[in-house]
This record gives C-alpha cells, sequence and structure tokens, in this order.
C-alpha cells in the first residue's frame, strides 16, 4: 500500500455518519433539449453530510442533473428542492442568497483568467463579506493552502497547471464555506496521480468540515473511494441508489457493466468494417 | 414551409430578440444602482473605470482619424459643388451642422462598435464557453450585475465624449479645407461655426451617442450571453454583433433624425 492510498484509507476510516435530514431533493425531473430526453424522470434525495457521487457514462445526463441542482437551469417539469427551497419557483434575489451556501467546483475549473489566482479566491469574500481587505487577504492565502497551493497568489490561471487550476477553483468554492459543495468531473483531464490527490483532498475536507458533497463523475476509483452513497445514472434514467457495497452488489446488468468496463457488443455492420470484410 | 410560415417564424424570432434586450436592459437599470463609488467597497466603479480606458480613451486616435478624413471628404464634396454656385462660405455651416448632428454621432458610434462591441461580444462569448459565467452565477453574482454594467456606464459616459472629440475632428479637417480654399483663418472658421450651431445640433448629436452606446453594449452582451457552439460560437457571436448593432445603430439615428425634424425644429 502506497503511502497516499494508505493517508485517504485512513481518512475515510471510520465513515462519518450522515444525519438523515435531507438537503437536495429531486423529483420526477424530466429535461429535454429538443426532440432530445436528457433526464426522464429522474428522483434522488441527497442527506446533509453525505458524499453522493453521481456515476454515468458520457452524455448520461449526470452533468444536466448537477446543474439542476446548482439552481443554474430552472426546472421545466418535476422539481428540485435545495435547503427547502423549491427552485423552479424561487425569486431571482431567494436564488442569490440561496447559492452563497453553495460552492461550485466546474469540470474546467473556470477561473476568470483576467485575474489573478489570489482575486479569484477573493472574489466572492470581497462581494459577499464585510470583511476588511487585509483580513481577505490572509483568508485566500488560507484556502489555498488548505487546497495545497503556496505562492500562486500572484500568478494568473493560464500559468497553472490542470490539477493546480482545478484546486485553485477548488480554493474559490470554498471561500464562503458553503454547506453544500458540488464538484463536476473533479479528475477529468488529469493524470492518475494527480487524480489522486484530488480525491485525497475530497477526503480531508470531508473530514474536516460538516459539508455535503455532490460530485460528477465516470471514474469509478474515484468515485470508490470518496463516495458515502452512488448514485447510477443511464440514459437519463436512474438505475441504481445506494452504498457503495450495495452498488457493486447491484444485480442490474447495466450497472455490473459499468462497474466492471465491459465495452458493448459490438454490431455486425461495425465488427465487419474494422475487420475489413 | 410556406411563405407565410416563414415570415411568421422570422417575426418571432425578431420579437423574441427584442423582448430579451428589454429584459436585460430593465435588469442592467435595476443594477446599476450598485455601481455608485459611494456602495460597498466600489468594486464595480473601479470596473467601469477600468472600462473607460477601454471603450473611450484607446479608441480616440483612430476615431480622430476617421472623423477628421470624413470632415476632409464632406468639404471636398460640397466644395465641388458649392463652387459652380459661387457659394463656397456654405461649406462651414454644411459641415459644423452634419458633423455635430449626424456623422460625429454616427462615425463615433461605428469605430466603437468595430473596436469595442466585438471586444465586448468575443469577452462575454468566450466567459460563455469556458464557463465563467456559470462561475459568476453560482457565486451569487448576476454576470449582467458583474460584467454588464460597468460596460454599459462606461459607454453611457465614453461615447457622448468621443462624439465630441469626432465632432471636433471633422470640423477641424474642414477648418483645413477652408484655410486653403477661402482663404479663412483656422480661428475665423471657428468662431464661425460656434456662430452657426444651435444648441439643438449639440443636444441632438449628444442624445444620438447616448442611445447608440446603449444598443452597442446590450447587443454585444446579449450575443455573447447567447452563445452557443463553443469556440466557433464566439466567432459568430462577434459577427452576429457587429452587423446588429450597425443595423439597429443606424436605424435608431433615422428615428431620432425624424423625431427632431418634426418636433424640435
Amino acid at each position: 500500500m502506497t503511502a497516499s492510498t494508505r493517508s485517504t484509507t485512513e481518512l475515510r476510516e471510520p465513515p462519518r455518519q450522515a444525519s438523515r435530514e435531507t438537503v437536495i431533493s429531486v423529483r420526477d425531473l424530466k429535461v429535454r433539449y429538443g426532440e432530445r430526453t436528457v433526464l426522464d424522470g429522474v428522483s434522488l434525495d441527497i442527506l446533509r453530510g453525505e458524499t453522493m457521487v453521481i456515476l454515468g457514462g458520457s452524455g448520461s445526463g449526470k452533468t444536466t442533473l448537477l446543474r439542476h441542482m446548482e439552481g443554474l437551469e430552472r426546472p421545466a417539469e418535476g422539481s428540485v428542492t435545495v435547503k427547502g427551497v423549491d427552485l423552479a419557483t424561487a425569486s431571482r434575489a431567494t436564488l442569490t442568497a440561496l447559492r452563497r451556501s453553495m460552492g461550485v467546483s466546474f469540470q474546467s475549473a473556470a477561473m476568470f483568467n483576467s485575474m489573478t489566482v489570489g482575486d479569484n479566491v477573493a472574489l466572492p469574500l470581497l462581494e459577499h463579506s464585510a470583511l476588511a481587505e487585509s483580513t481577505i487577504q490572509v483568508m485566500v492565502r488560507i484556502k489555498l493552502q488548505q487546497v495545497g497551493l503556496t505562492h500562486v497568489e500572484d500568478l494568473y490561471p493560464t500559468q497553472l497547471s490542470g490539477g493546480m487550476r482545478k484546486r485553485a477553483s477548488l480554493a474559490r468554492a470554498l471561500a464562503l464555506d458553503p454547506e453544500i459543495l458540488f464538484f463536476d468531473e473533479p479528475s477529468a483531464g488529469l493524470d492518475p496521480v494527480i487524480a489522486a490527490g484530488l480525491d485525497d483532498l475530497i477526503l480531508r475536507l470531508k473530514a474536516a468540515y460538516p459539508i455535503t458533497i455532490v460530485v460528477v463523475t465516470h471514474e469509478l476509483a474515484s468515485a470508490f473511494l470518496i463516495a458515502d452513497r452512488m448514485c447510477m445514472i443511464n440514459e437519463g434514467k436512474i438505475l441504481a441508489v445506494g452504498t457503495v457495497d450495495e452498488i457493486r452488489s447491484n444485480p442490474d446488468p447495466r450497472v455490473q457493466q459499468f462497474i466492471r468496463r465491459e465495452a458493448n457488443e459490438p454490431s455486425e455492420a461495425s465488427s465487419s468494417y474494422i475487420m475489413g470484410a | 414551409m410556406t411563405l407565410l410560415e416563414s415570415v411568421g417564424r422570422f417575426s418571432i424570432r425578431q420579437a423574441e430578440y427584442i423582448g430579451r434586450l428589454a429584459i436585460q436592459f430593465w435588469y442592467c437599470l435595476r443594477f446599476s444602482v450598485r455601481a455608485s463609488p459611494f456602495k460597498g467597497r466600489g468594486l464595480r466603479w473601479k470596473r467601469t473605470l477600468r472600462q473607460m480606458g477601454d471603450i473611450g480613451v484607446r479608441s480616440l486616435p483612430v476615431l480622430c482619424l476617421v472623423s477628421g478624413a470624413t470632415g476632409m471628404i464632406m468639404a471636398l464634396q460640397a466644395g465641388a459643388e458649392l463652387r459652380r454656385f459661387g457659394a463656397m462660405e456654405a461649406i462651414v455651416t454644411m459641415v459644423g451642422t452634419t458633423m455635430t448632428r449626424e456623422l460625429g454621432p454616427l462615425m463615433a458610434a461605428i469605430v466603437v462598435i468595430g473596436r469595442s462591441g466585438s471586444a465586448i461580444s468575443a469577452e462575454v462569448a468566450t466567459m460563455a464557453v469556458t464557463e465563467e459565467l456559470d462561475a459568476l452565477r453560482a457565486m451569487a453574482l448576476d454576470p449582467i450585475d458583474f460584467v454588464l454594467v460597468p460596460k454599459y456606464l462606461a459607454m453611457l459616459v465614453m461615447l457622448p465624449c468621443l462624439t465630441v472629440m469626432s465632432v471636433f475632428s471633422g470640423i477641424l479637417a474642414g477648418g483645413v479645407f477652408a484655410y486653403f480654399t477661402l482663404d479663412l483663418t483656422l480661428l475665423a472658421y471657428l468662431s464661425r461655426t460656434a456662430e452657426i450651431l444651435l444648441m439643438r445640433d449639440i443636444v441632438s448629436g449628444l442624445v444620438k451617442a447616448v442611445i447608440f452606446g446603449s444598443i452597442i453594449v446590450h447587443v454585444s452582451c446579449l450575443e455573447g450571453f447567447t452563445v452557443s457552439g463553443g469556440p466557433v460560437g464566439v466567432g459568430h457571436s462577434t459577427t452576429s454583433a457587429v452587423v446588429k448593432s450597425i443595423f439597429l445603430v443606424v436605424l435608431a439615428d433615422l428615428l431620432c433624425t425624424t423625431f427632431f425634424y418634426f418636433f424640435w425644429r
């Protein structure tokens, strides 16, 4: 066992008991883009303090589901309730207030390239707190240290590597000490070592703060490591929801195919094309 | 699809576009109050000042050249005709009033569309494509408040200023022409221009500048906010912003000129 694996295992054991209060509730959510149905009657409850990993293949609708939970999309059919606020009917002001209790780490990091890393992290504090600017500078350094970044405040996001940008994005998401933290594909595009480092970071956050974490990913190793519960989504429908062990032993062949990373049966036409027949 | 259906769809699309512009304009006005230098930490005011530099100061050299050339062209063309009637001195009136009422604001708007409107659209569209606008929303910051308002306020201040400079450059170029053809000193030319200009001419030019500025910022930002199709979409949104801004500015110019012609003689 490597040092990194050992430390993440230690952090995960014993698993924290999530309280049973529902923080995010999705009910019969249907999303269509033109003729294409992206989400087809999705219902899901996320409990306070738990880490929920939404797992699924590319184009399965998991990012769309996440964007609805973040309030970036308004549900046209069905409902999404976050901390008791129905996002479909919430006013702009209510939604803005709700978002102050959320942090989002985007797949592309979404750092503001015209600002330094320090300014990026300071932005939510400058906008939403009455803290003195000198205090904010100290907090920025603390937040960056929490995600393992030092001496990068004066650099621009384009001067950072992919992994560092994601960490900086996480520091910005943590700036206001959110109750709910959303991750969209945290390890996408990163090499395995850096991806493992991010998993480790998520586990440390989980251990340090009473925070609800929602992660969207298709990286199995990462998902099994960080999740308290998992939700498997396929073609816009939820196939299974449960603990890591429950998902591993789920009898649905589509769940097992995904977990075992089994390829689809090739069609006759594609086989003959590849074989040159 | 029948002709009637095509016309119907086109009309609905245009009505939808105007509706979006109107909603964006309304939210922008509501958020503009927060840009006061005395509100909060004055962050929006600082951003507005930065935008003033981008939109105004950096557009000035090219605008002076374009407007100067326009004033000179107008003087040359008018001189060619007026010479036949021995009415060369009418050049002073023609250049002065046309630049102040019409060409000064229009040239300023066109230069700003080409230089700043396209840049605004590309910047906002890139922010949309790279999820930066989503990041703002996720941080409980409204993109209209954070991105649009500073640009709008900067434009409201800077386009009238640029219009004044544009008018002055055009008139000055006319003065150079008059110096060589009418034996009129520059000082005499300018004082005669000041005599013939009415308050109506100056106010109508400045009112146009404010309207044109509003159109440029709102169209450019809307094209950026509604971009689709990744990096290719950024190019499309920039082109679309320039074309729509020019069309709407010319249309607004026509409406304003008609209004002033009938209601403020």
